[in-house]
């Protein structure tokens, strides 16, 4: 609470420029985290906890999974937090990549015993109370769609059906019917472009 | 899918798998075989590095607010779970000093952050409770190193909606819709009817399909314009204006090719505050002027700000 109160932490909330969209004290907060500091990582939640479900649940659509999926990541977080390396990249692209595989191990384990849910994708609704969060996020939402747009159509079908699908690239390549080593490509070449466009500087 | 059935992967190959490796959609074979080869690549741990960048964004892009309930369930679950130590020789035990020294840290220095109350636990009371949450005991567990919380603290909410303000400023907006809607005397019940209203009605054009969203700095702060044609409506937020002359306030103005109409005032310029314009249409612009308090019928001023509106 002692951080959240203060005004001049609250304001570091930057504008979201290319690559200081989550602002500079999740990085630190982790390292609060690593020693045990509960109340940091209160704050650590504030700021995860969102983009974690929203993109667990993306890919599992089933509510209680994806609630479950996202409490075991955000628990890996805090377990974790020592092995978080700010020069490796961001804190936030640390916890989606947890989050991300987290959720495609679920998928795949699920596929063998065919209890996935085939439920048609329902437009994710931002709930909250907060205006300035939903036009934060809308700016996030406006920003990657425009980048999506501007690659090919197979670029982004095989980027879309793999990170916000979960599938694996020999199914996006059934999926899309190209071959095997063209989704490779055509995936990292999307991804490069969509880097590039949306200003990345890692 | 199994491993036989996929083209051996050259050295040279490798490097191309970068892209589905961040996207976790390498098999577990391949994956262990990327992992691998990562290691010796410094170019390919540099592109993974940016793509997994990339990555997060796309994430980011699909937040959604969880169910309250999880936060209480996560931060329990803390108190009952031990930390990895760093790894030896990592990197990571040098954490503090490297992000304290980094160029995000910079803008944290001097705010009297540390001197606040960052405290580091002691060995052994690394679990120590934020007074604010209760301390409920495990049966068979030491009273330390275990809680469960509430999920109704006051944090809980302010940590999502910074509630208080924003309260404010949805009631804000309503006596905006109201202004805008020309009824002007409005009872207490149809007043919270109405802020329910604009709430929806807010939300509902913010995430139109269709909404564009601009943002601009202006007078010392932002003023950012969600609009969608689809909804004939704009969602105007303003931020940290610069505080004017008592008896002056900002107006924010639907300007057509008709005249301009007031789209309502900004009455906490020094703060958050949002207003709803119903009736915009693309080829409308937003404008802001400054103006005597309680506002004008017209624009008085040369406007401080015009937004052009366009899908």
């Amino acid at each position: 609470m002692h951080y959240m109160n203060r005004p001049e932490i609250r304001e570091r909330r930057p504008d979201p420029g290319p690559e200081e969209g989550e602002g500079p004290d999740l990085a630190l907060l982790l390292a609060y985290v690593a020693r045990g500091d509960h109340q940091a990582f209160e704050l650590v939640y504030g700021k995860l906890a969102g983009p974690v479900y929203g993109m667990v649940k993306q890919i599992l659509r089933d509510p209680a999974q994806s609630e479950e999926v996202a409490q075991e990541v955000l628990l890996e977080v805090w377990r974790t937090a020592s092995r978080f390396d700010p020069v490796k990249g961001s804190a936030s692209a640390w916890a989606l990549t947890i989050a991300h595989r987290r959720a495609v191990d679920r998928v795949r384990s699920e596929n063998a015993s065919s209890r996935r849910e085939q439920k048609v994708a329902t437009e994710d609704i931002i709930e909250g109370d907060s205006v300035a969060e939903l036009v934060e996020a809308s700016l996030d939402r406006q920003r990657v769609n425009r980048c999506l747009d501007s690659l090919t159509e197979f670029q982004r079908e095989s980027i879309k059906l793999a990170y916000y699908g979960g599938y694996s690239y020999p199914e996006v390549s059934q999926l899309l019917s190209i071959p095997l080593g063209t989704v490779k490509t055509r995936i990292r070449d999307g991804l490069i472009r969509m880097r590039d466009c949306m200003g990345v500087n890692w | 899918m199994h491993g036989g059935e996929l083209v051996k992967v050259t050295r040279e190959d490798m490097h191309v798998l970068t892209g589905s490796y961040v996207l976790d959609a390498l098999t577990s074979s391949e994956r262990e075989d990327f992992e691998r080869h990562l290691h010796h690549c410094p170019s390919c741990q540099a592109e993974v590095r940016g793509l997994r960048e990339t990555a997060a964004r796309l994430a980011m892009a699909k937040t959604v607010r969880p169910p309250a309930r999880m936060e209480s369930t996560v931060l329990a679950a803390t108190y009952r779970t031990r930390q990895l130590p760093p790894l030896p020789g990592e990197r990571a035990a040098r954490n503090l000093q490297r992000v304290r020294s980094s160029r995000l840290f910079a803008g944290l220095r001097g705010t009297g952050r540390r001197e606040s109350g960052l405290r580091l636990p002691a060995p052994g009371t690394s679990s120590r409770r934020p007074s604010s949450q209760p301390a409920i005991g495990q049966p068979g567990s030491s009273q330390r190193g275990h809680g469960r919380l509430t999920a109704d603290r006051p944090s809980l909410a302010r940590r999502w909606a910074q509630m208080p303000r924003l309260v404010g400023a949805v009631a804000v907006a309503s006596v905006a819709v109201a202004v805008g809607l020309g009824i002007t005397q409005i009872s207490t019940q149809h007043q919270l009817d109405t802020v329910q209203a604009s709430n929806a009605a807010i939300t509902r054009v913010v995430q139109a399909p269709d909404a564009r969203i601009e943002k601009k700095a202006t007078a010392g702060g932002t003023v950012t314009v969600v609009f969608s044609s689809q909804r004939d409506a704009a969602v105007i937020t303003t931020s940290k204006l610069t505080a004017l002359p008592s008896g002056r306030v900002y107006q924010l103005w639907v300007m057509s090719s008709a005249g301009a109409r007031s789209a309502g005032l900004v009455s906490q310029p020094d703060q958050a505050s949002q207003v709803l314009a119903a009736g915009v249409r693309s080829g409308d612009k937003i404008g802001m002027t400054v103006e005597p308090a309680g506002g004008t019928s017209t624009p008085t001023t040369t406007p401080v700000l015009v937004v052009p509106l366009a899908t």
